[in-house]
């Protein structure tokens, strides 16, 4: 779908020729901070980690095996937050200084304005990328504090992918701080977790990009902050306000994604040398292959599925399906209170009182226990007082 | 937009149809008088036809004033002096219609020359409406700019100034969605990485100075200053609100931080600026335009492979400022 960018490969190895296998004819997808902070959302799925890995086009086969996802940025949202961006930078970002200054003392003289979003006209990544690096790294480079749009690369599986911080990045005595600019609402200090969360991963590949950068330069990576900056509107008003975000954590889950997929040789060994998600394309790139052979590849390859992956994966409707009756399908919290427990029917036979396998004698006991106290309750809603 | 001007034109042709049929009728029946009378009609709906097609040709909307007046031609044709007078009148009195009927480009440079300074087409909208009454859509501001860009390669400095681009102090190509004046001179139009803030805070100043020099501010205007009184320190009042005056002490003292630096940068790529020429002293250079859009203006090939290093030049100019 996307065109292919310059890609960085890696000298062709046996892993990557596997990798191309399973990919097919398709063009490989490029990641970006998106996909990127998805594969760290749900670290222990496997078939999204080798679909990544190979560059799968994970929706053209979604909607090929029958489960289409409609998936992306609703437009709306994509507006909105663009609009949200735009007011926050107008006028030589001047909210964003006021916010700034006042949450983080950022001290009067420190101005200094630069845009990435091209480099004197021209639009390709890979000259803004250069130009990002020069500014960034070059020791003769003027004090800038405010980085619009700066053009950052990430090796993922081999392949580069460029991300564009969707936001400014800024150098505070020195520091590098992500600064993710958001058009979910902080109404009373508090916002929705699931969209802080989403924002923490996604400016984490932001600083593991950035950190890179500043490395590959010599520098010392440390300079880039984990403290990186969430902006979003305040309350129910389109005044911005601005929030620390500590990243350590999901960068610790981002690097151990990022070198298991550079590791993926290991997770490949487990697989036939036959799977592969071709779509077997016709001369017109229109997909023919039998949605049911399709399906059979893919569940060759275990999923993880948690009602989290809806928002972030376009396989999801598929491996839903497919986990129809498992307790992982109820959420994580109760696939982990039903600790080896894998089927909902098992848990609710238990809950009725079929003797247990003795490694289930506790959990058991403990669902006994809730459909009893259940019942109870129930007959005493029912009563008449 | 097309429609109505075109339907205008339309009728104009129509009515000229008639009145020549009418002259012609006028002339064999041997009424000089009334020929006469119907000669200065046709003319009168002649040129009120140039005038329409003129409008049609920028992409002007506002047609009505064109359509009353061919319909008063039309009606009125014992009155044809009244009528004639009315078609030829209406395009160069344009204040007698509504505030925003005045060309956008005019708009635009009014808005800018209150600000004396380049601003984003949101801005100069804003700015417009609290000052001069009216607004428009920003979207037609990106394209004026163009539009003045390819008024100016076809005749240069034919008219006597143009709406044109503010240009980056590295590369010199055009400051992204900021618009200038082209009578300012270089040192205001390129943009150093000091000169947002700068400009934001000369902004400022020039609101507040603006409102203290109207009796009876309106409230949008007072609503403008509010909006950049958020964005200074010290500049809110402490009662909440904010005072011209105060405004504009805060942003002096801020802009006394920043602009001798910012001078400096500004100084220095002005002076390479001059040796453009004069549309890309207005335009922005197009050295580094992406080959594949529309890098065909490029005046000299050399630029084009010694544009990465150019930035050497630039950059060594801004750490003397940020020094």
């Amino acid at each position: 779908m996307t065109g292919r960018q310059p890609t960085g490969r890696e000298p062709a190895s046996a892993a990557q020729a596997a990798l191309d296998r399973l990919r097919g004819r398709a063009l490989p997808k490029n990641h970006d901070a998106r996909t990127i902070s998805a594969l760290a959302a749900n670290p222990g799925c496997a078939r999204r980690a080798l679909m990544d890995a190979a560059g799968v086009d994970k929706q053209r086969v979604a909607a090929q095996a029958g489960f289409p996802a409609p998936f992306g940025q609703s437009r709306f949202a994509i507006v909105r937050g663009n609009s949200f961006e735009a007011q926050v930078k107008e006028n030589g970002a001047a909210q964003l200084l006021t916010l700034l200054r006042d949450l983080l003392g950022l001290d009067v003289s420190e101005v200094g304005y630069a845009d990435f979003n091209d480099v004197g006209g021209n639009t390709t990544a890979e000259v803004r990328h250069r130009h990002t690096r020069h500014v960034l790294t070059a020791p003769d480079q003027p004090g800038r504090t405010l980085l619009d749009h700066p053009l950052l690369r990430l090796k993922v599986g081999g392949r580069l992918a460029y991300l564009e911080p969707d936001l400014i990045a800024l150098r505070l005595d020195g520091t590098f701080h992500v600064i993710e600019i958001k058009s979910f609402a902080v109404i009373d200090g508090q916002a929705d977790p699931g969209k802080v969360a989403a924002a923490a991963i996604q400016s984490a590949v932001y600083v593991r990009a950035l950190r890179d950068l500043v490395s590959e330069a010599g520098g010392d990576p440390a300079a880039v902050s984990h403290a990186t900056i969430l902006v979003a509107p305040r309350d129910f008003s389109s005044q911005p306000t601005a929030a620390s975000l500590d990243v350590r954590r999901q960068l610790g889950v981002l690097d151990r994604q990022l070198s298991r997929i550079a590791s993926i040789e290991d997770l490949l060994a487990q697989y036939p040398s036959t799977l592969t998600f071709d779509l077997d394309p016709d001369a017109q790139g229109r997909p023919r292959r039998p949605a049911g052979e399709l399906t059979d590849a893919i569940g060759q390859v275990a999923a993880n599925y948690a009602p989290e992956c809806l928002a972030t994966c376009e396989l999801c409707f598929l491996c839903r399906d497919e986990a129809v009756g498992t307790t992982g399908a109820l959420g994580k919290p109760v696939r982990e209170d039903l600790g080896g427990i894998e089927y909902i029917a098992q848990a609710r036979s238990l809950a009725r009182g079929q003797v247990p396998a003795p490694e289930q004698a506790e959990i058991a006991a403990q669902l006994l226990r809730a459909a009893q106290l259940r019942e109870q309750v129930l007959a005493e809603a029912v009563e008449p007082p | 937009m097309i429609g109505p001007v075109a339907e205008t034109i339309e009728a104009l042709e129509r009515r000229i149809d008639e009145l020549r049929v009418a002259v012609r009728e006028a002339v064999l029946a041997g009424d000089r008088a009334l020929a006469g009378q119907r000669r200065s009609a046709l003319r009168s709906a002649e040129r009120a036809w140039e005038d329409a097609l003129d409008e049609a040709a920028p992409g002007q909307t506002e047609t009505s004033g064109q359509t009353e007046t061919s319909g008063q031609t039309e009606t009125s044709g014992q009155t044809e002096t009244s009528g004639q007078s009315e078609a030829s009148d209406a395009p160069d009195h344009p204040s007698a219609r509504a505030g925003s009927l005045l060309p956008l480009r005019e708009q635009v440079y009014e808005a800018l020359s209150l600000l004396q300074m380049p601003a984003a087409p949101k801005l100069i909208a804003t700015v417009h409406e609290a000052f001069f009454g009216a607004t428009f859509p920003t979207t037609r501001v990106t394209s004026l700019k163009r539009d003045e860009e390819r008024s100016f390669r076809t005749a240069p400095f034919a008219r006597p100034y143009y709406i044109c681009a503010a240009l980056s102090a590295d590369y010199l190509a055009p400051s992204r969605g900021l618009l200038a004046v082209s009578t300012w001179p270089l040192e205001l139009r390129v943009i150093g990485s000091l000169s947002p803030r700068v400009d934001f805070l000369t902004a400022a100043i020039r609101v507040a100075e603006a409102i203290e020099r109207i009796p009876e501010p309106p409230a949008a205007a007072r609503r403008l200053l509010e909006r950049f009184a958020a964005s200074v320190s010290g500049a809110i009042s402490p009662g909440g609100g904010a005072d011209p005056a105060a405004v504009s002490e805060a942003a002096r003292a801020e802009l006394a931080v920043h602009r001798d630096a910012d001078a400096r940068v500004r100084r220095a790529a002005a002076e390479r600026a001059r040796g453009l020429h004069h549309a890309e002293q207005l335009f922005g250079t197009a050295v580094f335009r992406d080959r594949a859009g529309d890098g065909a203006d490029t005046p000299d090939g050399a630029d084009v492979q010694g544009g990465a290093d150019h930035a050497a030049g630039p950059d060594s100019a801004g750490r003397a400022a940020a020094e």
